[in-house]
């Protein structure tokens, strides 16, 4: 180590980050050095830039590879405890400097440890491997010897370091040309399959090199003869020499930028286009990661350059006679709101409020009003990715334009949703005005702004008017716009006939309908009153005779909605009107017919017996008792008819409970208990004598059946919710049904457990057993960067109300950054190692990973 | 687009040579298709002859070579078990041309959910980011997950045979194995995509003589009869074309849903209780019918996936028996062999996507169920049927004809007043230990598309770019 001298110790400032949960989360801002401890340990420090005495990283340099560089001014490695950790530098220079000190001192440890002749990774010193200059004579003994070098991870990174150092990639592509002039298709397939095999080595240098302006064309033209497809020639070089696809609303002066724009149009075309077919995930993170800290820059670079934000915002003043133009800004700035969603909490709030000074405002209500569709859902789009950066600050908007009575972006929202005529532009509508008055909105990105940059989110805020809280925001919207909102749906009254409505009033019907079931879960005493007084319960009831089958479904689901809350005050609304009568018209028109309008309907009342809701039952029996007596395709209402008996007889009939769900559920906290423990046992075991003789007669293992269940059934019964979160009311339901699995066998269910807990049939078993897809997924979240089905779908359940805006696209390709070595990953997929820690067996049939 | 005229043939046209057809005639298939789905049950019946299919995700090409090999829509009936979209590269053109075919032809073709028929799923895998690129905004993506909302859950195939007309194909010259002979009863076929036989199995004979009950048992006097279908094999087999030669006996009914079992389902009468108009939930039946894995455990597992759980062979034999089914197929795992049976064959996964994602190297299936020549005993409905006539699904029907409940007619008012309570007894009364044969399974194994019938698949690149 004494060879290594410590670089010189200029001051680096360099960001740091940390890989959490997918996203680079900003540790801070510093300045950066290398440090010499002792022979066998070398140190990378950060001081932070506001507190030099705190040290925002200190990382011990690790003989083994792993520390990558990336453009000109990124390092990424993994720490020992397995972080994902980066080092942006701001100049090149500095990003240099550690590299290279990185390097010396890898190759000094790695000296070090072969010596004391304790290293086993002997692979990692492969001979180095010689290619002859090629001509079109020796490709065959080049793809040959690329080939064999490829299988291995040594040879891989021999020929990496082969190709970078001899610059062999320009020395190839000169032989296209030749062997298109001589149309010899074998060469130019030889040249196809060598220029793969280089990229697919996955190497960000290579990968960076071959989109540059003097070798891509070159290189996507040997990729255009692709031996898999004989007899198809692409048209890359075509496609990418086409410079009209590059619009330039305003002219980019910064040349390095321009280029930067220009690779990850490359990048981009090599992952979708080029490579498509035949990528492995480690080269697709690669490529991902490489186009994400392109477009970071950019994105930077530009938001934080006064004259172009002021030409970019000034095409909208009227002076701006070219249209044209005007559209190509607005699809501009969409697409900047795009990419700045991946950018880092206080990187997108300077971005915006850059943007916003410069009149982001104006430009999303001047799209809003285009008449061409496509700029609405632009201005849309730009809204709401607004929004869900930070909802507080575009409420304070609004607040300020009421105070300054000019006209606010809800009322604007609400009467383009009225009026809209594209039908895919109003559903989006819809979904804006729903995140806007969503409470809950983005906190998550607030506590983000909080948690890395109090004092800029200060400066920010600083600058709007008092911040009015989210509450009142809704208390104004309940006095000044839901009455506009909803009108449409209060004309209804006394509308003679449900038939004629037209498709545009069927949308705007569904929309407002799913808008006020929003409304009810999320704001639940403002939106009660505000139904209440403009009786909008019926009109909604109304909606259930028109003729629309799945308009009379979203009808059916407000209620469902109302009756899931268990809010008594909705429930005496719908008694009172008597609104059950158009449901149960449905049901009658439809049963006994197994269709989906009769199945919701079905589910409604399933739910209401279960749940055992005593004023609706006892509303249902009081007034339809005959009409439900002889619905009996189902028991459901049979059921329905024996609660009211029961409630209104003394307890003792209790033994008449047999559903055929064999158990019922209660809610003892919420329903006062009729309903009590004993009962539990009582009906199983009644519901299931016979079919306990069948399990006793095939298993003889059976045998503590109702004892096993017993403790079981009861366990379950704290295990349900109080509350009854709206999202999940069918699945909230389900959890019932699900008791009665035990009774299939006991035995087999308590199995499901024994990867976490000891196979015994106690409560908390079974509790776990059904509760275990998220606690799967954590674990995995944190041991498995395998890009995986179940990430998408837990990940994303923030964004679950409305998918269309959140896209996982890039912290998915950050994933790939630090799999750089892990090239057999493609192959060992999911059923491969380290998937998780469970003993039963993984899949035997294919390869788990690939399941879909 | 008028009704089903002649537009939607130029969409089907359209769509058959991989172009996909403009953002309001999309919107317009979208709301047709809605109002078919809306009248299926959660569970769709289906009568055999049925060709039932596992994954496409997006593999636009090898469907095309699905039906060529299957037959083509409506001269064979088809049942896709879910995941139209995603992973591949033409999942729009793959999805709208089943659901133009649906809306064609809506009783010859099923399609169920999938797991990635789901707003988040396609968010990330690739179905959204195909939808921005080919129409440059969201709306169409909106348009077709608003039909995966509709989408049925599952089907159950009624009136499968249990023995198989043996397909007349030479012997593939990959077989080494002793085809069955012709006159046994065969159970099993696999053939390859030149339609040559790869294996033949005759059903094992003293199972089989134990399962051959008497049809006339069933009331068949109490079941609507509605036109067969004709039977019209696959291209080039000629085999399959007589409608009522097979000599078989009904077999119980096949199961098809996505994923698999749930602990919260015992009965297919459950899953007709959920309301499926939702996205699909993280948990609970809903979610487990599209997640769940049968795998080689006892009871019930977690599933890595992180939805949905593992089940073992127990739990299907079970769930078999108190359903009267005599199968399940689904799909929803990758096998290289393009099909597996489990469990005793009383469950196969059926995967039609091959040469997965483009490099998986698999082998896909497709899986044929014969029509009983009895037809015997089932009370049926075709999909998308309206109106309050005759012929609709009766809960607690799909009761098949073996069971003690069969000697009265399920909710025809038998007395007793409460059907279901007596269904249940007759389930579980001391009925003899007997597994339902299965039907008899004709395997088609395909692969890839061959390279000459298309361009190199890729993604469409992004038009204009201005970052």
């Amino acid at each position: 180590m004494a060879l290594v001298s410590a670089p010189a110790n200029d001051r680096k400032r360099v960001k740091v980050y940390e890989l959490k949960n997918n996203d680079w989360f900003d540790r801070g801002t510093g300045f950066c050095k290398g440090i010499v401890v002792n022979q066998e340990e070398a140190k990378i420090l950060v001081a932070s830039e506001d507190d030099p005495t705190r040290q925002l990283l200190e990382t011990k340099i690790s003989k083994d590879d792993g520390y990558q560089k990336q453009q000109d001014t990124l390092i990424v490695w993994t720490e020992q405890n397995g972080t994902d950790m980066a080092l942006s530098f701001q100049e090149p220079e500095g990003c240099a400097g550690i590299w290279d000190f990185v390097n010396e001192v890898q190759s000094r440890l790695q000296a070090l440890a072969q010596d004391d002749g304790l290293s086993d990774d002997i692979g990692d010193n492969v001979s180095p491997i010689i290619l002859p200059l090629p001509d079109l004579s020796n490709l065959p003994e080049i793809e040959n010897h690329m080939r064999a070098a490829n299988s291995t991870p040594g040879g891989r990174e021999a020929l990496t370091k082969f190709i970078l150092a001899q610059d062999y990639i320009p020395k190839l592509l000169p032989l296209v040309d030749m062997a298109e002039d001589l149309e010899s298709a074998s060469d130019l397939h030889r040249l196809c399959s060598i220029m793969k095999m280089l990229i697919l080595l996955n190497d960000t240098a290579i990968i960076e090199y071959v989109v540059t302006d003097e070798v891509i064309l070159g290189v996507v033209g040997a990729l255009e003869y692709d031996p898999d497809f004989p007899l198809h020639k692409a048209n890359h070089r075509q496609y990418l020499s086409d410079e009209s696809k590059f619009k330039e609303v305003v002219k980019i002066e910064d040349q390095s930028i321009r280029k930067r724009i220009h690779y990850t149009y490359r990048l981009q075309y090599l992952k979708d286009v080029v490579l498509a077919r035949i990528l492995d995930d480690p080269t697709f993170g690669v490529l991902n990661s490489l186009i994400y800290f392109h477009q970071v820059d950019i994105v930077q670079h530009l938001q934080a350059n006064a004259a172009f934000l002021k030409e970019l915002f000034g095409i909208f003043s009227p002076k701006e006679p070219n249209l044209q133009r005007k559209k190509d800004a607005v699809l501009f700035i969409q697409q900047c709101c795009a990419i700045a969603k991946s950018l880092q909490a206080n990187a997108r709030a300077q971005l915006y409020q850059n943007f916003i000074n410069n009149g982001l405002l104006d430009v999303i209500h001047y799209a809003l009003k285009h008449q061409d569709a496509s700029v609405r859902v632009a201005g849309t789009d730009i809204l709401v990715a607004l929004i869900d950066h930070d909802a507080l600050m575009v409420r304070s908007y609004i607040f300020k334009a009421i105070q300054e009575k000019s006209k606010p972006l809800t009322d604007t929202l609400i009467e383009l949703l009225l009026i809209e005529v594209d039908l895919g532009v109003k559903a989006q509508m819809a979904d804006a005005i729903k995140i806007l008055l969503d409470p809950n909105a983005n906190s998550a990105s607030i506590e983000a702004l909080g948690r890395t940059n109090n004092d800029f989110l200060a400066k920010v805020r600083g600058s709007l008017p008092s911040m009015p809280q989210t509450d009142s925001f809704i208390q104004n919207f309940y006095d000044e716009s839901a009455r506009k909102l909803f009108q449409p749906l209060k004309d209804l009254e006394g509308r003679p006939s449900m038939n004629d409505l037209s498709i545009q009033e069927v949308s705007l019907f569904s929309h407002l309908v799913e808008v006020l079931c929003f409304f009810i879960r999320q704001h639940s005493y403002r939106s009660k009153y505000f139904i209440l007084s403009e009786n909008l319960a019926a009109r909604v009831a109304q909606l259930m005779e028109c003729p629309e089958k799945h308009l009379k479904l979203t009808a059916l689901k407000y209620f469902r909605t109302c009756i899931g809350l268990h809010d008594e005050f909705h429930n005496r609304q719908i008694t009172q009107h008597n609104l059950f009568e158009p449901i149960l018209k449905i049901l009658f028109d439809t049963m006994p017919r197994d269709n989906l309008l009769n199945s919701a309907c079905l589910e409604l009342f399933e739910f209401i017996r279960r749940e055992n809701i005593k004023p609706i039952v006892t509303h249902l029996v009081q007034n339809y008792r005959e009409k439900l007596q002889a619905i009996i395709y189902v028991d459901t209402f049979q059921t329905l008819i024996l609660r009211y008996d029961q409630m209104h007889e003394p307890p003792t009939t209790q033994e008449l409970e047999n559903s055929f769900t064999s158990v019922e559920s209660d809610t003892p906290a919420r329903n006062g208990g009729i309903v009590n423990g004993g009962k539990w046992g009582q009906g199983l075991k009644e519901a299931d004598a016979e079919e306990e003789a069948y399990f006793n007669g095939s298993d003889d293992e059976d045998d503590g059946l109702p004892n096993a269940v017993k403790p079981v059934l009861n366990g379950t019964s704290p295990a349900r919710p109080l509350v009854n979160y709206p999202d999940e009311d069918g699945d909230d339901d389900m959890d019932i049904l699900a008791t009665s699995a035990p009774s299939i066998s006991p035995q087999t269910m308590s199995t499901a457990t024994q990867t976490q807990e000891t196979p015994t049939t106690s409560p908390t078993s079974k509790v776990n057993a059904l509760i275990p897809p998220e606690r799967i997924s954590e674990k995995r979240r944190r041991e498995d960067d395998e890009e995986d089905e179940l990430l998408a779908n837990l990940s994303n359940s923030g964004t679950k109300r409305r998918a269309s805006t959140s896209s996982n696209a890039n912290s998915g390709s950050l994933r790939g950054l630090r799999r750089k070595n892990s090239i057999a990953s493609t192959k060992d997929g999911g059923g491969g190692p380290k998937k998780i820690s469970l003993s039963i067996p993984l899949k035997s049939g294919g390869e788990g990973g690939e399941d879909d | 687009m008028s009704s089903g005229g002649s537009d939607l043939d130029k969409a089907i046209a359209q769509l058959r040579a991989c172009r996909p057809i403009p953002e309001n005639q999309v919107r317009e298939v979208c709301y047709k298709a809605r109002e078919l789905l809306i009248e299926e049950g959660n569970v769709v019946t289906v009568d055999a002859p049925v060709t039932i299919c596992g994954d496409i995700h997006g593999q636009f090409h090898d469907l095309m070579e699905l039906f060529r090999v299957g037959g083509d829509v409506p001269d064979t009936n088809y049942l896709f078990m879910g995941d139209f979209v995603d992973r591949g590269f033409y999942s729009l053109e793959s999805f709208l041309l089943l659901l133009c075919l649906k809306v064609r032809y809506p009783d010859r073709i099923t399609l169920i959910r999938g797991n990635h028929e789901s707003r988040q799923i396609t968010t990330v895998y690739g179905f959204y980011d195909e939808c921005l690129r080919k129409y440059g905004s969201a709306n169409v993506w909106r348009h077709c997950c608003e039909v995966f909302d509709y989408l049925a859950l599952g089907a159950l195939v009624i009136g499968a045979s249990t023995t198989l007309t043996p397909t007349d194909g030479p012997p593939a010259p990959t077989n080494t194995t002793q085809l069955a002979p012709l006159d046994s009863e065969i159970e099993i076929e696999t053939l390859n995509a030149a339609n040559e036989i790869m294996y033949r199995y005759a059903r094992d004979s003293s199972q089989a003589s134990n399962s051959q009950q008497p049809s006339t048992q069933s009331p068949s006097a109490s079941s609507p009869t509605i036109p067969t279908p004709s039977n019209i094999g696959p291209a080039g087999t000629s085999a399959t074309s007589s409608s009522s030669g097979s000599p078989g006996t009904p077999g119980g009914a096949i199961l098809c849903v996505h994923g698999g079992l749930s602990p919260l389902i015992d009965t297919i009468d459950k899953i007709r209780l959920l309301d499926r108009k939702q996205e699909v939930p993280h948990e609970g039946a809903m979610c487990d019918l599209l997640w769940s894995d049968p795998d080689e455990i006892d009871g019930w597992g977690l599933s890595p996936r992180g939805a949905g759980f593992l089940f073992g062979a127990d739990i299907v034999k079970c769930f078999n028996y108190k359903n009267d089914l005599s199968l399940i197929a689904r799909a929803h795992q990758l096998v290289m062999e393009g099909f597996k049976e489990m469990f005793e064959s009383s469950i196969v996964t059926v995967w039609s996507a091959p040469n997965y994602c483009y490099r998986c190297g698999n082998v896909a299936a497709i899986l044929e169920l014969e029509e009983d020549g009895s037809n015997a005993g089932f009370v049926r409905r075709s999909n998308g049927e309206r109106g309050a006539g005759a012929g609709g699904w009766i809960l607690g029907s799909n009761v098949g004809p073996n069971t003690s409940n069969r000697h009265s007619s399920p909710g025809a008012g038998n007395g007793n007043g409460n059907g279901n309570a007596n269904r249940l007894g007759a389930l579980t009364d001391s009925v003899p230990q007997r597994r339902r044969d299965g039907p008899g399974r004709r395997y088609r194994v395909f692969e890839a598309a061959p390279q000459d019938s298309r361009g190199m698949p890729a993604k469409k690149p992004v038009a204009d770019y201005f970052l």
